[in-house]
């Protein structure tokens, strides 16, 4: 019995006990429903193996919705809790748990996943690509990153959450503050995430640096595609940092090292600069796909081309290099200087010049441009005064003296949330609505995504802009209750409000992919938008070889210039095609590095032996394999083309 | 498969090309991973606590033995290379075994190293600086353990099927990786030792 | 045999032997610490360039441009978050 003491929850309370229920009936329920409509073998064949980046990006999309949920749900009983002076709603231990959780479920979990799967369905179409550089590393990264959440989601029933915030500070998160496992999944959940994601960051770049359809040049690429490369390259260098920093916290936490620790010489201190060193990257990591999907957007709904496209992308280079000199802004208060915090502050504002030149490039597209309505256009337009606003409180946060001032307190809170929630939630909405069509082949309901982004953009006002007022009179963020005389009960109970009215929004966002899935009409061809960029160029449904012949490019937007300017994409000599073989290993090891996952989080070493083992099984299999994938000869590829044009 | 034979073998397929950047882009990646170790080792260099500094524990000669064996094994990985391109397989294979040697002569001298500092009271849970001393320097050793399994398997591989625009490209790479982690532990030997003794 | 000793590799490897010796002057010779730094420092970065250059092949392929930029971006950003991290953990007390 004593092995199995370690698995109960240090804290539990009914609400946990009801989700151990609810987790163990859902997961019963998609077991006998794949055994009753024979559905193992499709899963297995068509998803679990797959290598195909648009099955792949679909996958990402829906473990990024189901993250957007549970984080949702945390964030709403945190408000809740807040709504009232004094309330008893979570105790404080809960409150500490949920906030972590909201957290890194919301920026690891659900905001990387939602980027990670628009690029991986849209990049390689945009570059008229048949698939990214490596097929098989590709599935590897998503099953990663998926066993990494659904680990770090089995917290909350095994074992205990984390809670000492999603920058997890030591010495708090350290053995003495912290000494239930909770923890441990933190450091390992997203140490196996992070791998897949620096695996998807070298992948990415690859494809795009080399892959581009013949007259591609970089400087010819869409927006949306240099957004990605420059994503990817901050991933690629930004994520080493933190997979060091996890491990030196895992050693510490599991075999007694000394790094963060406040005795034998160790700086807990070291702990917080590591993690921003990741940290302040990885802000961009987030907002830049999003400034792809937003030029994207606008220069489709304005009729116009992008304005200032050589602006754009040198502001993009620049925050590249920018993003890694300025991550000591987050800690100004450590007690570091004068010095410091003067070079810190000052680059910081640098960075915000570069945003301000893609705000105005926007601005200058809309200019004169025939807008149109849709509600990808609407987030768009959304976005740009609610991002300025939280952009602009950064700046003030940037200021190393006035920092003192607001340095964990509610202000800081609603500053990033006014950044992340108009420059990352609604750009995923937007891109998620503008690019759905291509991959499902019906559209989302305009009328009802207009109400859905009403409730949103206005929730996220109301919710956020009281935290500004009750910051700067004092209210401490992560606190999980204050008494009445301090004031702040009115302010917290208007973010409730927007709180409450976010969480409608998303409900019809729910609502309305039943509807359009029951209603929508499915005869809208391939380019419902009247589009400018090549992924509009293929068939919908996309075929699994994308393009039947790779098509010869001019421009930024040579789909628009083949409509309406004359360009010929396609000579219509088909050839055949090679494609990559599916393969169950990218799935089987990261079910591996599940186990290895677990068993190092309750340090059951008989466990972390035997996933080793197999991991490196798998990786010997990888090394002898020979695999030349397969082709897709000329006849077949007629046939497919005739039924997709002959669907029309 | 469409192959370019104006090029090495190991360039000659799209999918070879594509393999040889994106391993050059994850060099570009564990430059990092080697730079923040570095700079976690700078900052608790100092922060013994009651345990022993480096100059207390550094010893010259092995790390002087480690510092050749590397260097010579970087040198012979790249003569296999060369061998490579010149068709001939006796002696790239030759050139290979000698360098996982050479490799296995470091790692060999390393674990006596380890064992050596964990006699003298430095072991990884003593102090901060033993804690980043022992993770760098063992970082770098978890690396040099799996290029010699890796290599082992690309050598079995080459012996089997000969010289093919896969094997060739495998073990182009893996000379990528070795050559770097003979870069890495330059910079060990430079700014952990060498300075450590100064 | 000669065949397979390339000059150009050979020389590489006998200035990466001559490049150790010299960096191992700072310990033999007693010399102060900022003299020492930058032997050990313009000796590890040569070293490394020697590496990247003559047996890496840095420079043959079609995507030299990509691989050193790739590399040289790398280094930068290493440097920048350990001399950062140096700045805002120990000098920025001082």
């Amino acid at each position: 019995m004593e092995f199995f003491e370690r698995f109960a929850i240090p804290h539990p309370s009914p609400i946990i006990y009801a989700s151990m229920v609810a987790i163990g009936i859902t997961l019963l329920a998609i077991v006998a429903g794949l055994t009753f409509f024979k559905k193992w073998g499709y899963l297995w064949r068509e998803w679990l193996t797959t290598v195909d980046h648009k099955r792949i990006g679909i996958m990402y999309l829906i473990s990024a919705l189901l993250m957007l949920f549970r984080g949702g749900v945390d964030a709403l009983m945190m408000r809740a809790q807040l709504a009232t002076p004094d309330a008893q709603l979570l105790d404080s231990q809960h409150y500490n748990e949920i906030f972590t959780t909201h957290g890194v479920v919301m920026i690891i979990f659900m905001a990387m996943a939602f980027i990670i799967a628009l690029m991986n369905f849209v990049v390689p179409l945009q570059i008229g690509a048949r698939d990214v550089a490596f097929p098989r590393l590709n599935a590897l990264s998503f099953w990663l990153y998926f066993m990494g959440a659904m680990l770090f989601n089995l917290s909350f029933v095994i074992g205990g959450s984390p809670s000492s915030g999603w920058t997890s500070y030591f010495p708090l998160a350290g053995n003495e503050f912290s000494p239930s496992v909770g923890t441990n999944y933190y450091m390992i959940a997203i140490q196996i995430a992070g791998i897949g994601t620096l695996i998807t960051g070298i992948n990415f770049i690859v494809t795009i640096l080399k892959m581009r359809a013949p007259g591609m040049k970089l400087m010819k690429m869409p927006m949306f595609t240099w957004s990605a490369l420059i994503t990817n390259l901050i991933i690629t260098f930004a994520f080493p940092v933190l997979t060091v920093a996890l491990a030196m916290g895992t050693m510490d936490r599991l075999f007694g090292t000394q790094f963060f620790t406040t005795g034998n010489g160790g700086m807990d201190m070291l702990w917080a600069n590591l993690f921003w060193v990741w940290g302040h990257p990885e802000v961009y990591i987030l907002v830049l796909p999003a400034f792809g999907v937003y030029s994207e957007i606008i220069s489709t709904f304005a009729r116009r081309n992008l304005y200032g496209y050589k602006s754009m992308v040198a502001s993009m280079v620049i925050i590249s290099v920018l993003s890694f000199v300025v991550w000591v802004h987050h800690f100004f208060t450590m007690g570091q200087g004068a010095m410091v915090n003067s070079i810190f502050s000052i680059t910081t504002m640098a960075i915000a010049v570069p945003t301000g030149i893609k705000i105005f490039n926007w601005l200058f597209t809309l200019y004169k441009g025939s807008i149109r309505f849709t509600v990808p256009m609407m987030y768009s337009l959304g976005f740009l005064p609610i991002f300025t606003i939280g952009g602009v409180t950064g700046v003030m946060l940037g200021m190393s003296a006035a920092d003192y001032q607001y340095h964990n307190t509610m202000f800081l809170v609603a500053h990033f949330h006014l950044v992340i929630i108009p420059g990352v939630v609604f750009a995923m909405l937007a891109g998620l609505t503008y690019w759905w069509p291509k991959m499902f082949g019906f559209m989302l309901n305009e009328r009802i995504g207009k109400w859905a982004f009403w409730f949103i953009s206005i929730g996220t006002c109301v919710a956020f802009f009281p935290m500004f007022i009750s910051g700067l009179d004092g209210q401490a963020r992560r606190m999980y209750t204050y008494s009445e005389s301090t004031g702040f009960g009115f302010w917290n109970m208007l973010s409730f409000a927007g709180a409450v009215m976010l969480a409608i929004g998303f409900i019809i966002i729910v609502y309305n992919i039943y509807y359009s899935t029951r209603y929508a009409s499915r005869d809208i061809g391939s380019d419902p938008w009247d589009a400018r960029s090549l992924e509009w160029a293929t068939s919908t449904p996309v075929p699994e070889y994308n393009f039947a012949e790779v098509p010869q490019v001019n421009s930024s937007e040579a789909f628009w210039d083949s409509k309406y300017n004359g360009h010929k994409l396609f000579s219509g000599k088909l050839k055949e095609i090679h494609m990559p073989n599916n393969s169950g290993v990218p799935f089987i090891m990261s079910s591996l590095f599940f186990v290895l996952g677990f068993s190092f989080i309750f340090s059951i070493w008989i466990g972390v032996a035997i996933a080793l083992l197999g991991i490196v099984a798998c990786l010997v299999h990888r090394s002898f394999e020979q695999d030349h994938g397969y082709h897709i000869p000329v006849e077949e590829i007629e046939k497919t083309e005739s039924e997709l044009r002959g669907g029309k | 498969m469409k192959l370019d034979h104006s090029q090495p073998l190991e360039y000659s397929s799209e999918q070879g090309r594509l393999n040889i950047l994106g391993f050059w882009i994850f060099i570009g990646a564990e430059i990092m991973l080697f730079g923040t170790l570095f700079a976690s080792y700078f900052t608790l260099e100092g922060r013994h606590g009651s345990g022993p500094s480096g100059a207390e524990i550094f010893e010259l000669s092995p790390v002087l033995i480690e510092t050749i064996l590397l260097l010579t094994s970087s040198f012979t990985v790249g003569l296999a290379v060369h061998a490579m391109r010149l068709k001939n397989k006796k002696a790239m294979m030759t050139f290979f075994i000698i360098t996982l040697v050479l490799g296995a002569g470091f790692l060999s001298m390393e674990i006596y190293e380890f064992n050596h500092y964990i006699h003298e009271g430095a072991g990884i849970t003593v102090s901060a600086f033993t804690s980043a001393l022992l993770t760098t320097i063992g970082t770098h050793g978890l690396h040099v353990t799996l290029g010699l399994f890796w290599g082992l398997f690309i050598l079995i591989q080459v012996a089997k099927r000969g010289f093919t625009p896969e094997t060739a490209n495998k073990s182009f790479i893996f000379s990528l990786y070795w050559h770097f982690l003979d870069v890495v532990w330059i910079f060990i030997f430079s700014f952990i030792y060498l300075k450590g003794m100064m | 045999m000669k065949e397979l000793f390339p000059l150009k590799q050979v020389m590489g490897f006998v200035f990466s032997l001559v490049l150790t010796a010299v960096a191992l002057l700072v310990y033999f010779v007693d010399m102060s610490f900022a003299l020492g730094m930058t032997i050990l420092l313009v000796t590890a970065f040569v070293q490394a360039m020697l590496q990247l250059m003559v047996f890496m092949h840095a420079r043959e392929s079609e995507d030299s441009g990509l691989i050193l930029s790739n590399v040289y971006y790398g280094v930068f950003i290493a440097v920048v978050t350990v001399f950062g991290s140096l700045l805002a953990l120990i000098w920025g007390y001082m």
